[in-house]
């Protein structure tokens, strides 16, 4: 298990490396001076241009400008911001914490309402149950989440008036950010506004959290759906209804966890693809999240933002993925037995 | 695995409480105001620039001027000046400054004085003395004061006593009354100043300002929000709202949707297809103002092939303003003959005004001898408030000028690299405009059309014409309304036959507001103010 761990954590930095490369790679090709794609800063003095080219050797053959660059970037030096001049960095740190509690809560909900839905279409013997799980979830997977998106902002937002469609909180409250998250920061503010701060933020959360959550929410239902119908036809759930045990028990405690494999390695294929409606999600919302944050800056062709957001999206992406296969593995027993038959 | 059955149902219940809690719940707000804005303001002192979204701002929120002007009458009322005098040369103008004005008190500036003569010198001498200290601090320069001349029209400015000051001009000017009252004849603190160059960081006086007004800055993040707190020492009394915060919402559909939801209670500058679902909401008020602004599309007269005075002809003759008021301005504006609009004292019908025709404009081609003309045409991203939609005005022009065989290519950037880039780079022609400043009408022609606009690279037409300044000059010059408004008349004429812009529209200024907020004005010109609103405590999320 520890060999397969370390290929796991190799298979990261490769990964990581090369992802590096083709950002060190792209930052050269912007057409801007490589000093200003780097640091964000315009109009540089003698002296600074001379230290950003000490820091990123920017004299040197192309390797060492790489290593470089990778140093630099690793240790926090993302340079600044092209459109606001402030240390990317620091934007970094406010806008993560938010794309995280928005992911977060979305995924919560998606796993949550879609495991015991998903278990409801594998048992339930009704045709009827089962054909509008079945069509419901395929209609979701099948909606465009920008339209989605709009579609309930439209609804709830402007037609209706219940819910706010925009931002993460109503700015009247002036909420100091200690953890990044939101819901929890108000909570820990000493105002007196604290509770109709918190409602007001959840409140801003609800529609987003949904929007997003449809996607993954309709995958694993299907998925769960699936894995439940081929591990109930296993032998030891018969052996386990052949001893009397009951239904319920069946399902919690043999059929769901062996049901839940394919499902977490789905979640793990789904990220890319969660991630980059996370993004569009956060535009439509204006939620002040990662991905709204490199659009804008895709937009105002700020240089740096865009690296530090594809940076830090990717990587985190990487990341999960990789932490993902490697509890696949480390819970599935199929796969244990894989590992050790090869290695 | 267990776990998650187990939560689900507590999951649910909590979901089915929050709904519980939005539905019949009133979120209680504390006391203030949310404004949507559409922009990042580029500095923190109107002095240094000229567009309307950091006029918004910052102007009648942080600052106080010597002098106002009177959105009801169109006068000229006291300021930090209590009463003033002119000269009978109209060469001198003596203001008495008003006592114990206190500039905002914050963490990083304790003022120990309240307001004095000094601050008034301080604040006008950077502008124009290029030996100043601060002169050079702003990179930008001064670009209303370069634009109107400011520099060469004043001749010295000279203190007094601690509170009176004389302004002593080269030339009699009869708008020099009103440019003190525009939104960027601001007063800065003189000892706020001192204390900055003593710390050895001057630049600092632009972005974390120091003023007279009725808020003062709290805390700005760019793209996100601006928040003020009121001044407990205002010197106008005491304030209604509490905190103010600016939501710097770009996309004119979020602001609506922010307005609907409660999440800001004033915004600004509308779509023209959203004012239909406004209508559907009663909580929302529409105020609607002719404004004094022109939207126009500036042709660049030193550049091939529109320093060619007969393809400028040509183009003015091809564009079909109806058909552009129609569907950018969804009629909330006039279609605009010449630069001044309606609602000015110098505005005459009677001009003779280049109407649409597409036949006579081919023909002007042709006669010009030219052939496959393509112009770069650019457009601004961002509404304001005389063009909501300027790319959509572009594709309009786009689609006119193909009709007689001239090719149209939009260019547009983000808002402050599009403002940049038109100063550094060679456009052929931009679709732009002018909010007015005052109610001057001089207002419209120094700061765009003169030779020293055109120093100031405020000048997007990139003309300077001898005789059109000699008018303004003399305009200028008299106070007599009758013979000013005829000078300012033959400078339309000028105008209209050399054609170095083609005016579009004079736009409605449309605030919308939450029907919770009162005694809330649309100023024709200039920018937004938020001292004298008044908004009761009813709040909360329909």
């Amino acid at each position: 298990m520890w060999r397969y761990f370390f290929r796991r954590v190799n298979l990261f930095f490769a990964t990581t490396l090369v992802m590096m490369a083709v950002l060190f790679y792209a930052t050269h090709q912007f057409p801007v001076d490589e000093s200003y794609a780097l640091s964000g800063i315009s109009n540089p003095s003698a002296e600074q241009l001379e230290h950003i080219s000490d820091e990123f050797k920017l004299n040197s053959n192309s390797v060492v400008q790489f290593l470089a660059y990778v140093e630099q970037r690793f240790s926090g030096n993302m340079g600044m911001s092209i459109n606001s001049q402030q240390p990317v960095f620091e934007e970094l740190k406010t806008v993560l914490p938010a794309s995280f509690e928005l992911s977060l809560v979305a995924g919560l909900i998606a796993l949550f309402l879609g495991v015991p839905i998903g278990v409801i279409a594998a048992l339930s013997s009704n045709k009827f149950v089962q054909w509008s799980i079945l069509g419901l979830t395929l209609t979701g997977y099948s909606i465009p989440v920008f339209w989605l998106g709009l579609t309930l902002s439209l609804w709830f937002g402007v037609n209706l008036g219940w819910l706010p469609i925009s931002g993460q909180i109503n700015l009247l409250y002036q909420i100091k950010p200690i953890t990044g998250f939101m819901l929890i920061d108000t909570l820990l503010s000493d105002s007196s506004y604290r509770i109709p701060a918190f409602v007001d933020a959840l409140m801003h959360l609800i529609l987003p959290a949904i929007t997003l959550a449809v996607l993954p929410f309709t995958l694993i239902v299907r998925i769960t759906r699936q894995a439940m119908l081929q591990v109930m036809n296993q032998t030891y759930i018969r052996a386990a209804e052949a001893r009397g045990l009951h239904t319920f028990t069946i399902i919690i405690k043999h059929a769901l966890p062996n049901a839940m494999i394919p499902v977490l390695k789905s979640i793990g294929i789904m990220l890319g693809t969660f991630a980059c409606y996370g993004i569009i999600v956060e535009v439509i919302f204006s939620w002040p999240g990662v991905g709204s944050w490199l659009v804008s800056g895709i937009y105002q062709r700020d240089y740096t933002v865009i690296q530090a957001g594809i940076l830090s999206v990717s990587l985190l992406i990487i990341f999960l993925s990789i932490l993902i296969e490697f509890i696949h593995t480390a819970i599935n027993p199929m796969s244990k037995k894989e590992l050790y038959a090869t290695n | 695995m267990t776990l998650f059955w187990k939560l689900t149902p507590k999951t649910l219940l909590c979901a089915a409480v929050g709904m519980l809690v939005s539905a019949c719940g009133q979120a209680t707000l504390p006391p203030g105001l949310v404004y949507c804005s559409e922009g990042n303001p580029e500095s923190f002192n109107p002095q240094v620039v000229t567009s309307g979204t950091t006029i918004d701002a910052t102007s009648h929120q942080l600052y106080s001027r010597l002098v106002n002007y009177d959105v009801e009458k169109g006068d000229i009322t006291p300021g930090l000046a209590t009463d003033w005098y002119i000269s009978n040369d109209g060469l001198n103008y003596t203001f008495n400054l008003r006592h114990n004005v206190q500039f905002h008190h914050t963490d990083f500036f304790k003022p120990q004085r309240a307001f004095n003569a000094d601050d008034v010198l301080f604040s006008f001498e950077r502008i124009i003395n290029k030996q100043h200290p601060y002169h050079f601090v702003s990179r930008t320069g001064y670009p209303f004061f370069q634009s109107i001349g400011f520099e060469s029209l004043i001749s010295s400015i000279e203190k007094v006593n601690e509170y009176q000051i004389v302004f002593k001009l080269n030339r009699k000017d009869a708008s020099f009354l009103s440019n003190l009252a525009t939104d960027f004849a601001i007063i800065l603190s003189r000892e706020y100043a001192d204390q900055l160059l003593i710390e050895g960081e001057p630049e600092k006086i632009d972005l974390q300002p120091i003023g007279t007004g009725p808020f003062q800055l709290n805390q700005y993040v760019k793209n996100e929000f601006i928040r003020y707190t009121k001044n407990p020492q205002y010197w106008l009394g005491d304030i209604d709202i509490e905190h103010l915060v600016f939501d710097i919402t770009p996309k004119s559909t979020s602001r609506l949707a922010k307005l609907i939801t409660g999440d800001c209670s004033v915004s600004a500058l509308p779509k023209a297809g959203e004012l239909a679902i406004i209508d559907q909401h009663s909580h929302i008020k529409v105020d609607a103002k002719p404004g004094l602004n022109v939207a126009f599309w500036a042709l660049n007269t030193q550049k091939p092939p529109l320093n060619n005075i007969s393809v400028r002809r040509a183009l003015a003759h091809a564009i079909d303003k109806q058909n552009i008021l129609d569907v950018v301005y969804n009629d909330i504006a006039v279609e605009a003959t010449g630069i001044l609009p309606p609602t000015s004292w110098a505005y005459s019908n009677n001009l003779p005004a280049n109407n649409y025709d597409p036949a006579k404009a081919k023909n002007l081609l042709d006669k010009a001898g030219v052939k496959d003309l393509v112009i770069n045409l650019w457009a601004m991203p961002v509404a304001r408030i005389y063009n909501p939609n300027a790319l959509k005005t572009a594709e309009l022009i786009q689609a006119d000028l193909a009709n007689v065989g001239v090719k149209v290519n939009i260019i547009t950037y983000d808002w402050s690299i599009f403002t940049q880039k038109l100063v550094s780079e060679d456009y052929d022609s931009v679709l732009i405009g002018w909010n007015a400043d005052n109610s001057d009408p001089d207002n419209f022609f120094t700061p765009l059309l003169s030779c020293s606009a055109l120093e100031s690279n405020n000048n997007r037409s990139k003309w300077c014409q001898k005789d059109f300044d000699h008018l303004l000059t003399l305009a200028q010059n008299t106070t007599n309304r009758a013979d000013r408004k005829s000078y300012y008349q033959a400078a339309e004429a000028i105008l209209s036959d050399q054609v170095p812009l083609i005016p579009i529209a004079h736009a409605e200024k449309v605030l919308l507001k939450r029907n919770n907020i009162t005694s809330m004005q649309v100023r024709p010109y200039g920018g937004i103010a938020f001292a004298k609103i008044k908004h009761n405590a009813q709040q909360g999320n329909q």
